[in-house]
């Protein structure tokens, strides 16, 4: 696991700042990714229990599935909206984004005057730099589906942040927490839908 | 699984079994009456009503003990006193006010508050781990999602979005949280890190957090109006009184055992600056609970002046970590509010409308919605003077602070004349509203369960019985959000509360088991 550590981290960070900043079908493969690496490396893959890390992936394909919007699978849509040059070109719009992504990589790499001292570099790195890019969409954004996004890679970076502290979470933790997402992912996406209704109407 | 085992299983779980039921037992009513027949609502309603005093009588008889402790693998679910007391009274209160509200969605309101109650109840069997104050928030959100559900309202669509904003930011604080009280052992022994003080207070902040947004407190005290105004009033009481006095119960457990733990007084702020916004929010909750003119807002705002209370509480318990003043009066807050609620969607359902000024003569045309008004007024008066009126009191005592306390007298003197003023509005000369409403027969089973129903939780809510809400000893300590066995436990700081005789009738209670979550905090070695 070591190994594929620092791959992973690098991958949920990219996923998470796009999640945040593209718009549509980007954001939500973004969402997607985010969720498989960071419950990869939350629930470490040589831990023989394996009932945490596949609650986890269950809750948020469920989640995704009630979210996702129409139209998504659109084969053409989807190979231009994931074509490498729009991600970058979605990076390079976000500069701030970009920027708060890595201060946040190198602020979690240096091990501050907090118990974090003896914790996981990588997952510390991770957790912080998701938390940092996470929030300040989740607190400022007016757009739901944003919104819902932004929460769920703040949460992904909270509990990353924690279990390079303390260890993964205890079943009922990681179920709670499961049906957390389930219920983030579904509710933001059921809100959309009412209001887009109720605007279409009016 | 062995015979002992399943019954310890449907002990354990019963809310929660009692909750699952009720997505078989409502499709099969609507099946077996036909979708299409008027009756078929009332039907569902009715099912599900007897499924939520089921659900607290067979909560009362599980009880909270050996027998009722459930362990499966590393997982252990051990119902706690205060849980199974929050179910007991949670599904007769939500029963009645289910039927008082009637209509096609009550089913569904049933079933909601199932599910809430049962969320409760499994948060406070839940032993350590941010896993109850994970599932108490999650629960608020799906709740207030659930019940905004049904018709596109774009007002009550930005009150979920407002909650899923709150509950994304709170788990975030409880998990600093738990860092720093982590980092409080580290700093006793090594001088690079902050002081033990400055640390607790750090947690205590992070930990409060939760407490003053979920709860409503100012200066989150825009969301709690919000739901109260958008959200039907099942989901309202659960997600804005409910859910909030539960995870209080969780709070105030941990800033108790996080005050005994350090010597030195807490660095910071952080107690006078609760107190403050407990103050400011009742003041706030209860002037404008007399100002306004609507029975929705009115209740709305007295919820917000509860949840100042539920603040004081916090600090109180900061202060004087042995006190259980501060667990006592959870409990009579929140029935007092939904015997608001009680109130509210009775005559909202009878008169069609909200409006003081259409209201007039409402009490002698429906004289149960006054029992139940007076019920709830005696509930918020906490009278005759017991162990409720006592424990708020002594909270405002423990507080230190003469200005804060006659604020919060102040405070509470406005929300009862504010009560009182909702009465007298019912003696006036009927309005035209009032006079064409139809009314049904004193003799009456919905009218009868609300008149009987108001009495009963008003007499819990004031402390007229034995409960633990106003009987003799403390509500023993709720879980801790603790990460599990991080840290041995320090004699000496453990906290002192003792734990009480169950509620319920169950006699098996084995003196080996120790109360559910029994504060085991991490504090320094």
């Amino acid at each position: 696991m070591p190994s594929f550590e620092l791959p992973l981290v690098l991958i949920a960070i990219l996923a998470g700042t796009l999640a945040v900043t593209s718009a549509g079908r980007g954001a939500w493969v973004a969402i997607a990714l985010l969720a498989l690496t960071s419950s990869a490396l939350e629930f470490s893959i040589a831990d023989p229990n394996h009932i945490s890390l596949i609650l986890r992936l269950s809750a948020i394909g469920i989640g995704l599935a009630a979210a996702l919007p129409e139209n998504l699978f659109e084969r053409e849509a989807l190979r231009r909206d994931l074509a490498l040059g729009t991600l970058v070109r979605t990076l390079r719009d976000h500069p701030v984004v970009v920027a708060s992504a890595v201060a946040g990589l190198l602020l979690g790499l240096v091990p501050l005057a907090l118990p974090i001292e003896s914790s996981s570099d990588a997952l510390r790195a991770a957790g912080i730099a998701l938390l940092v890019v996470g929030l300040p969409p989740l607190l400022t954004s007016r757009f739901i589906e944003a919104t819902t996004r932004a929460a769920v890679v703040t949460l992904s970076g909270t509990l990353l942040l924690r279990t390079s502290i303390f260890e993964a979470l205890d079943p009922l933790g990681a179920l709670a927490i499961a049906a957390g997402f389930t219920c983030i992912l579904v509710v933001g996406g059921s809100v959309a839908t009412r209001i887009s209704n109720a605007e279409e109407e009016r | 699984m062995t015979e002992v085992g399943t019954l310890t299983a449907i002990r354990a779980l019963f809310p929660v079994l009692a909750a699952l039921s009720s997505l078989a037992l409502v499709p099969l009513i609507r099946l077996w009456r036909g979708s299409e027949r008027d009756d078929a609502a009332a039907y569902a309603t009715f099912g599900v009503q007897l499924l939520l005093l089921a659900t607290s009588v067979g909560a009362a008889l599980a009880g909270a003990g050996y027998l009722s402790t459930l362990k499966v693998g590393q997982i252990t679910i051990d119902p706690s006193e205060p849980g199974r007391l929050l179910v007991l009274l949670g599904g007769i209160v939500f029963a009645v006010i289910v039927g008082a509200g009637e209509g096609r969605r009550a089913g569904t309101m049933g079933q909601i508050a199932l599910f809430g109650i049962a969320a409760i109840d499994l948060a406070l069997a839940i032993p350590s781990g941010i896993a109850p104050i994970a599932l108490l928030l999650f629960a608020s959100l799906g709740i207030s999602g659930t019940a905004a559900s049904g018709k596109d309202d774009v007002g009550r669509a930005r009150a979920v979005f407002r909650d899923l904003r709150t509950v994304s930011l709170l788990l975030p604080a409880v998990v600093i949280a738990e860092i720093l009280r982590t980092a409080i052992s580290y700093a006793a022994v090594d001088a690079s890190y902050a002081t033990p003080a400055s640390l607790a207070a750090g947690t205590a902040l992070g930990v409060s957090l939760v407490l003053i947004a979920a709860a409503g407190v100012f200066p989150f005290h825009g969301r709690l109006i919000k739901i109260f105004e958008a959200l039907p009033i099942v989901g309202s009481l659960l997600v804005g009184v409910w859910i909030p006095s539960a995870l209080a119960l969780i709070v105030m457990s941990e800033l108790s055992a996080l005050a005994s733990s350090i010597t030195d007084p807490l660095g910071g702020a952080i107690v006078p600056g609760i107190l403050l916004a407990g103050a400011a929010t009742l003041i706030f909750g209860a002037v404008s609970a007399l100002l306004h003119d609507d029975i929705g807002e009115i209740v709305g705002f007295m919820a917000v002046a509860n949840s100042g209370w539920l603040a004081l509480a916090a600090a109180a318990a900061l202060q004087s970590p042995t006190d259980t003043s501060s667990r006592l009066i959870v409990l009579p807050g929140m029935l007092t509010i939904s015997l608001f609620g009680l109130w509210l969607v009775s005559v909202r359902r009878r008169y069609g409308t909200t409006s003081i000024r259409e209201l007039g003569g409402w009490a002698r045309r429906t004289s149960a919605n006054g029992i139940a008004l007076i019920a709830a007024i005696v509930a918020l008066a906490a009278l005759p003077p017991g162990a409720v009126l006592a424990a708020r009191l002594n909270l405002l005592l423990l507080g230190g602070n003469p200005l804060i306390a006659i604020f919060a007298v102040i405070g509470q003197v406005t929300l009862i004349v504010a009560a009182i003023r909702l009465l007298l509005v019912g003696f006036t000369p009927q309005s035209q509203t009032v006079h064409e409403a139809e009314t049904r027969p004193f003799a009456n089973l919905i009218t009868i369960s609300l008149v009987a129903g108001s009495l009963f939780v008003a007499a819990a809510a004031a402390g007229w019985l034995a409960l633990e809400s106003g009987g003799t000893g403390p509500l023993p300590p709720a879980p801790s959000v603790s990460p599990a066995a991080s840290f041995d436990p320090v004699p000496s700081s453990e906290p002192s509360v003792e734990p009480t005789p169950s509620v319920s009738a169950s006699p098996e209670v084995s003196p080996d088991v120790s109360p559910s979550g029994s504060g085991e905090i991490s504090p320094a070695p």
